[in-house]
């Protein structure tokens, strides 16, 4: 089934590119192609126990290879179309595909599969448009440590559904920029688990037509750009996402955000924050590491934030600093999400959870679109892995080029 | 020397930004602009290796990428960063005439943007180029 999805996600992107390559445009029709590619390698520099440790899996070492091609038509000054296929963990993937109908600076319609606007890393999420080869802790899928334990980051960028969003930006003079958005999507789900504790994420990406949730989720984002001088901004954000996730549309979650950055020449701070509020089915309290208690007791908090702080320091060589983490807060599952066995395995995480990562990375563009990129991360976790360890070391060596 | 040596970095790193000599003062502030602005959000390899090099399709672009959520972009910074690439895309097209091997275009020169002339480069222009 999933070798069928791939083929034919693999011919419908080919049969769109080659539409867009040899259409003769339109006197008013543009098109355009963009791409990029990364290879990055992660070493962790733990004992290999702790990289194999029993139960979901907890830590991937090793390549990984992510390449992304987007196709953008501006059929009008009012309508124009993307479509945007990317290669990663999870195989083919269909990131967007969607129509955009501009009335106004003010008022755009966008249909279609698309990440909602949320927060501000989503923004620059392709591998081409930041610094390090992985994402701040909030929004890490596969390449954080330990991610079984925590069903990966708050809201794993990217996260492309189904939907309609409805945006515009409006200047204030030439020295603000409101920028909102509200919209109506798929959202995420869980219909594998019998008695659902979390999002399935990688379920929610796939398939694209089919679920037994029928519910859309909702959110939106506000977000003001202030120039605060001729080479420096300053940005603003909220953002909230609420919906349903399990067949019954019972179970809820609600993701809030805040974010900031401040941007002065080149040298780039941003600072960010999210918690998801998740709620889970509490039908069999056998799985659970603490006793359920009778109310108030069927969700959990999973904060996520990072700093970071991005400056050139010379021609092609840019320095960042970050410092992110998460900290959860709730009963746990012994269950992991998505378990085919449904067997329980002891969870290592505690009512009160805590991650804490710092990088430091440096970028080299070798070439206007190509970059070497390097990081080393020192995690710190509240708890012991199964040899023991709170303080892990891991490092990463990647190389992006784009088009 | 003009745009040959025009590889300008990515968001944050600086690799082979043009040369201060090799440009005029008033194209080294508009490329400068150019790269400050588009930077913030990707790499600059996305606007310059797009293989546009018609001024009315950069109007369109521009205005595009204007309209995106924290962009920064003003309506004045859109004139000089269209100055900009009107001279990029005079270099592009010399460039790709001659690989292709043919004489240079004949066509008549395209309409600048409005408001805004194109800025000379310091080197003289290559014969041909409209």
């Amino acid at each position: 089934m999933m070798r069928t999805h791939t083929l034919l996600l693999v011919v419908l992107a080919s049969a769109i590119a080659a539409l867009f390559a040899h259409r003769p445009a339109s006197a008013d029709e543009e098109r355009n192609f963009a791409g990029s590619a990364q290879l990055d390698y992660h070493l962790v520099a733990s004992e290999p126990a702790a990289v194999a440790a029993p139960g979901p899996a907890t830590t991937f070492e090793g390549f990984t290879v992510e390449a992304a091609v987007k196709a953008a038509v501006d059929v009008s000054e009012h309508l124009s179309a993307n479509v945007k296929v990317c290669y990663g963990c999870h195989g083919f993937e269909l990131d967007m595909a969607y129509f955009d109908f501009r009335v106004a600076d003010e008022f755009n319609i966008r249909t279609g599969r698309f990440s909602p606007s949320f927060g501000a890393f989503n923004l620059r999420h392709d591998p081409a448009n930041h610094m390090t080869s992985d994402h701040p802790l909030p929004y890490d899928m596969g390449r954080m440590l330990r991610k079984g334990d925590w069903n990966n980051g708050v809201l794993p960028s990217p996260f492309p559904t189904n939907g309609v969003e409805l945006n515009g930006t409006h200047w204030i003079g030439d020295i603000a920029q409101l920028d909102y958005a509200a919209y109506a999507v798929m959202g995420f789900k869980n219909d594998t688990d019998t008695n659902p504790t979390d999002l399935n994420f990688q379920e929610s990406h796939l398939p694209y037509y089919l679920t037994s949730d029928p519910r859309p989720a909702s959110g939106a984002r506000l977000a003001l750009t202030l120039k605060t001088g001729p080479v420096s901004d300053m940005t603003l954000g909220a953002s909230g996402l609420f919906g349903t996730y399990d067949p019954e549309n019972k179970l809820t979650y609600a993701i809030i955000g805040g974010d900031f950055s401040l941007r002065i020449q080149r040298t780039a701070l941003r600072i960010e924050y999210l918690v998801r509020r998740q709620q889970f089915n509490t039908n069999n309290p056998d799985i659970f590491r603490y006793a359920i208690a009778p109310a108030d007791e069927d969700f959990f908090a999973k904060h996520g934030a990072y700093v970071e702080l991005e400056h050139p320091v010379a021609e092609a060589l840019a320095v960042i600093g970050r410092v992110d983490g998460m900290y959860r807060v709730g009963n746990v599952s012994n269950v992991p999400v998505g378990s085919t066995t449904g067997t329980p395995v002891q969870s290592p995480l505690t009512f009160r959870s805590s991650v804490i990562r710092e990088t430091l990375g440096l970028a080299l563009a070798l070439e206007r679109n190509f970059r070497l990129k390097g990081s080393v991360e020192l995690w710190q976790f509240s708890y012991a892995d199964a040899v023991g360890r709170e303080t892990e070391l891991s490092f990463h060596l990647g190389a992006v080029g784009s088009f | 020397m003009g745009f040959a040596s025009l590889p300008a970095g990515c968001s944050g790193g600086r690799a082979g930004e043009p040369e201060a000599e090799t440009l005029s003062a008033s194209a080294a502030a508009d490329y400068a602009l150019f790269a400050l602005r588009c930077s913030k959000c990707h790499s600059l390899s996305r606007p310059l290796n797009s293989g546009i090099d018609r001024d009315d399709y950069w109007r369109l672009y521009v205005a595009k990428m204007r309209r995106q959520p924290g962009s920064g972009i003003t309506e004045e910074d859109t004139v000089a960063i269209l100055r900009f690439l009107h001279l990029y895309s005079i270099e592009q097209r010399r460039k790709k005439e001659q690989r292709l091997g043919v004489e240079p275009s004949q066509a008549p020169p395209q309409e600048p943007p409005p408001q805004s002339p194109p800025p000379q480069l310091d080197a003289s222009p290559p014969t041909g180029t409209p």
